[in-house]
């Protein structure tokens, strides 16, 4: 292995044109995959379609001829929609989104589609609730209060106070619901006339997400490259270093995305996020700099600096990118395949940074022009510097800082227990984004724009005709309404209601389900007589075996229906529906329920199975249990203080941040691995454990430090991002880059300090 | 059930067709195909919806969602003309599912305003007037609309015969109607393949506006009954929902023992003797 190492950065010293060549040859093959690159941009895929809740949620769909995605365009208007102009509008958008490409043009739902059950001087009317748009206030003002009389309207088609309605619009399975939102913008009146529009819905918040997603990392990923380089020129004052750096970073990418484009596999938004980490795990080769500049500056020769900067510096590196990509491979583990994908990816990119360290780092180190080398005297530096003091403090109060760190621990724990796991995608919008705002707005006044459904099972035929079991699944509906989250549910039930009011002329004591099995199974087929078919559809099925009760929700937080699905238990375990009949939960609600429930477990358990690889690593690579430990403690702290000021300032841990976690498998070992290889071998050549570990601290702290600074430097311009998962990456990429650079450097010596008779014994003669 | 016009009480009809469309091919010879076509359709319209003066039939319907589920209604349905190409009754008796039977509804067809439908509720004993202002809305739950049921006047549409073609095995003309008002059909467009025989609409086509097929539908079995061409096997497919209806018409008779009465709201409680043995 060693002397692997050794031939390969002889032979990239010799043959530096050689190296470079290659390097841009595979990388221009690589390169030339890209065009054939496939984007999935739903991060619903992370389920495969095999996964019982997709299958379920697709048969419950079927079976009720109902559509996974529908936009919800809100119409508010604060002087009420029941207006000429309105109104018109109304009708008018109905028809144009209706011959919109991919949009189920006979399931759009508005007021101009939706039938409405009235009673007319004693008959019974079945007809669209507008049909007709009246020319005056008066027309209006009789359909305004038509509507508002229907309970099934309320909080669905038109609110309360009448002064929003929503048009529903399921889109065909695979469309893409941002680009159908666009086209519907585009239909939308340049002359709004007191009208609001907003555009919500689980399509358009998921793919203007995805797409965004894709965007913002083609924007961000450049301007942190572009900042690091600028930090790196400022700090070596050096094109060559600057380009040697993000060369490494640059080529990585291209061989691990170009590899998984070449492979077919359709680049999903977790395998997207790859170019960023890897750009993070490059920045290792700033030690090779960093040793280089001192090395340089002792000896003047440059082939010679090359050599020894290597031998120093190659095992710490060798170490700590395999840690990174052991870390990274774990994810493999997971049972959702873009996680596996994406840590594979990052797991082989990790492996080409690793082999350009020894490769194309000295090929274009011997290229260097000597006068224009940065040199760093080592003499002032190694004594007297700040990090030299702050070493010696280290030393000295190492009681106090273990003390501290104790405490900090402590606190970080408590932190973790108060965490909420919890996602909802709106979230990942800012608060004054579109697709927020639109969200707030209707949720504000209809009842809901999330989406879940409960499906009502018996075991007969005909079973949804028996009064005792709709009066069962109506006491559901009116329990699940105490939740201020549940905005609206409704059923087959309600129709059956509605009949029995209007076929009583409208008489209140007949606003209830009748007595008799027969006049439900008539009152149903009379409706269905009337109504288009879709509307029973969408309640009970054929057999009426099964029935749906929908569920409005106001919020798309997997809590709602986690509290749906446990206030449905409780009220069922008190009130048994009659005859077995059995309630399961469905919709997208539930689905993104389960879905953030998978992925997020998913997630932890691989990342747990990839922190325990990093730790079987060290202690392997040591050969020491405690130098293992010790190394992997920066890590453990890290990991512990992100998550406990999770917990503690009440930040959801949701699907992104669980992500994130990985990144600092990749990233918070590599300094103490550094660090501690770097002190155990300057140990060795002078065994002074006091001036050993300032030494660590001062020059290989400094490498460190700056590793860290470039890094939280280039992606704390992440903050300015427009989605909140990347204001997450931003602040998590700093938080991990400084934490871990200082415990490192601060909590190490004084450990090593410490438990220096345990730690040392036999040290030297190692 | 209720079909194809006979030769005898049709002929006047058809000549009055034959006369306006030689008038109209004369005036303007680029009206050719159109009024040719309205003609055929007129024919087909009588011979489909107009057979005889009236009947009766049996009708099995089954409601069918695609995936292997299926309903079944069973109901009496009888047909008194008031006018060619004018006025219907049409009275309907459900006998199954056993929890609607006695259910009945009665339409009053207006050629030139909105129809008539009277439904009588055995559970409640009640007779409650529909009002029905939409003929495109479902019949009975089923694919068919009441419209597909007691038919669109053909001066609705715009006609025009675009060939030859054959269908159920016979020899037909396909005709593309095109509504004149879009807002009365759900269709942008339809195409009929019209027997070249007994004129019935051996299948239909409907397209929306994206140009996508909506529904089907297919004669699939005509048998002569008193004479006259009837379509006594039938399927409308929705091909966006993969719905389908089949109705299937047995006990057919042009002759049927019913007075005009027997079509009266008020006496809906009380079916037809000829319905209940």
């Amino acid at each position: 292995m060693r002397r692997a190492r050794q031939r390969l950065i002889t032979f990239s010293v010799d043959h530096p044109a050689w190296v470079i060549g290659v390097a841009t040859l595979i990388s221009l093959a690589f390169a030339f995959q890209f065009p054939q690159i496939v984007i999935d941009t739903d991060p619903k895929h992370m389920l495969p379609v095999t996964s019982p809740v997709r299958q379920y949620n697709d048969q419950v769909e079927r079976d009720f001829g109902l559509h996974a995605d529908v936009i919800v365009l809100g119409i508010v208007n604060p002087h009420g929609i029941a207006n000429p102009t309105t109104l018109a509008r109304i009708v008018d958008l109905t028809g144009r989104i209706q011959h919109l490409p991919g949009v189920i043009a006979r399931d759009v739902t508005s007021l101009s589609t939706i039938d409405d059950i009235t009673s007319v001087d004693g008959d019974l009317a079945v007809h669209a609730a507008l049909a007709d748009v009246p020319n005056d206030e008066w027309g209006c003002r009789v359909l305004r209060e038509e509507w508002l009389s229907n309970p099934l309207f309320i909080g669905r088609i038109i609110s309360g106070d009448g002064v929003a309605t929503a048009i529903y619009i399921p889109i065909e399975p695979g469309a893409n619901g941002r680009q159908i939102a666009d086209g519907i913008r585009q239909l939308l009146p340049s002359d709004r006339a007191g009208d609001q529009f907003h555009l919500a819905g689980d399509p358009v918040a998921r793919d203007t997400f995805g797409t965004e997603m894709f965007q913002q990392m083609g924007l961000f990923s450049p301007i942190a490259g572009l900042v690091i380089c600028l930090m790196l020129w400022f700090l070596f004052r050096n094109v060559a270093l600057v380009i040697a750096n993000m060369a490494v970073a640059m080529i990585s990418i291209v061989w691990s995305m170009g590899l998984l484009i070449g492979l077919g596999i359709p680049v999903h938004i977790m395998a997207s996020m790859s170019p960023v980490f890897l750009m993070a795990i490059a920045t290792d080769s700033v030690h090779i700099f960093n040793e280089f500049a001192f090395r340089f500056g002792e000896t003047g020769n440059q082939r010679q600096a090359i050599f020894d900067t290597m031998s120093a510096v190659s095992r710490p590196i060798a170490v700590s990118d395999l840690a990174t990509a052991v870390g990274f491979a774990s994810l493999a583990t997971a049972p959702i395949i873009p996680v596996k994908i994406f840590g594979l990816v990052v797991a082989f990119g990790t492996l080409v940074i690793l082999l350009l360290s020894f490769t194309l780092v000295p090929a274009i180190l011997i290229l260097l022009r000597p006068e224009h080398i940065p040199v760093i005297r080592q003499t002032r530096e190694e004594t007297r510097s700040l990090l030299a003091r702050l070493g010696g403090v280290c030393i000295r109060r190492a009681r106090t800082i273990a003390i501290v760190g104790g405490v900090v621990l402590a606190v970080a724990a408590f932190g973790i227990t108060r965490i909420r796991v919890n996602n909802n995608m709106i979230h990942w919008f800012k608060p004054g984004s579109a697709v927020r705002t639109a969200d707030r707005v209707m949720n504000e006044h209809l009842g809901g724009t999330s989406t879940g459904y409960l499906v009502v099972g018996a075991s007969a035929d005909d079973a949804m005709k028996d009064p005792v079991l709709l009066r069962g699944i109506e006491g559901l509906q009116r329990e699940l309404e105490h939740d201020p989250r549940v905005g609206k549910t409704f059923s087959v039930v309600d129709y059956v209601r509605r009949i029995n009011y209007v076929l009583h002329g409208d008489d209140p004591a007949f606003d209830r389900i009748p007595d008799s099995a027969d006049a439900v199974g008539q009152y149903l087929f009379l409706f269905s007589m009337s109504a288009k078919p879709s509307d029973l559809e969408n309640v009970v099925d054929y057999p009426y075996r099964t029935a749906n009760i929908f569920l409005q929700l106001k919020s798309w937080d997997a809590d709602v229906m986690r509290a749906v699905i446990a206030r449905t238990n409780a009220y069922l375990s008190t009130h048994p529906l009659p005859n077995g009949a059995v309630v399961r939960p469905a919709g997208i609600a539930h689905f993104n329920m389960i879905w953030s429930d998978e992925v997020l477990w998913g997630m932890l358990e691989s990342f747990l199975a990839g922190l325990v690889l990093v730790l079987i690593l060290l202690v392997a690579e040591t050969r020491s249990f405690l130098w293992g430990t010790l190394i992997f403690l920066p890590l453990l702290f890290t990991i512990a203080l992100l998550y406990g000021v999770v917990g503690l300032i009440g930040k959801d841990f949701d699907m992104p941040v669980a992500v994130l976690s990985t990144l600092s498998l990749g990233l918070a070992t590599d300094f103490a691995i550094h660090f501690v290889a770097r002190f155990r071998a300057r140990y060795r050549e002078d065994p002074d454990l006091g001036r050993a570990l300032v030494w660590t601290v001062a020059r290989p702290g400094r490498g460190i430090f700056l590793n860290a600074l470039l890094f939280a430097a280039g992606f704390a311009v992440m903050v300015f991002a427009d989605l909140t998962p990347y204001i997450t990456v931003g602040v998590f990429m700093v938080a991990i880059m400084l934490l871990s650079a200082l415990l490192s450097v601060v909590f190490l010596p004084g450990l090593i300090h410490l438990f220096r008779r345990t730690l040392l014994k036999g040290e030297v003669n190692a | 059930m209720l079909r194809e016009l006979s030769p005898f009480n049709r002929r006047p009809c058809v000549l009055v067709w034959s006369i306006v469309a030689a008038v109209m091919i004369l005036r303007c010879p680029t009206a050719l195909s159109q009024t040719a076509a309205l003609g055929l359709m007129n024919q087909s319209h009588l011979a489909y919806y107009y057979a005889g003066d009236g009947g009766h039939a049996r009708v099995n319907m089954i409601l069918s969602d695609g995936r292997g589920r299926t309903q079944t209604r069973e109901f009496w349905i009888a047909r008194r003309d008031i006018a060619d190409m004018g006025d219907q009754n049409y009275y309907t008796y459900f006998l199954k599912p056993a929890d609607v039977a006695r259910t009945a509804l009665v339409i009053h067809k207006k050629a030139q305003a909105n129809d008539d439908r009277w439904l009588y509720v055995p559970a409640l004993d009640l007779v409650k007037r529909i009002a029905a202002d939409d003929r495109r809305a479902s019949f009975v739950g089923s694919d068919f609309t009441y419209e597909d049921i007691s038919g669109r006047l053909p001066s609705l549409d715009k006609h025009e015969a675009i060939g030859p073609d054959s269908a159920l095995g016979r020899a037909a003309t396909k005709v593309k109607s095109t509504p004149v008002n879009p807002k009365t059909a759900d269709y942008a467009w339809r195409v009929t393949w019209v027997d070249v025989d007994s004129k019935l609409p051996l299948r239909e086509e409907y397209y929306d506006a994206r140009g996508t097929l909506q529904r089907r539908f297919e004669i699939t079995k005509i048998e002569t009954i008193e004479g006259i061409p009837t379509a006594t096997e039938r399927t409308m497919t929705n091909l966006q929902s993969g719905h389908s209806t089949t109705i299937r018409f047995t006990d057919v008779t042009y002759k049927p023992d019913l007075k005009a009465e027997d079509f009266n709201e008020r006496l809906l409680k009380n079916p037809p003797a000829a319905f209940t043995r």
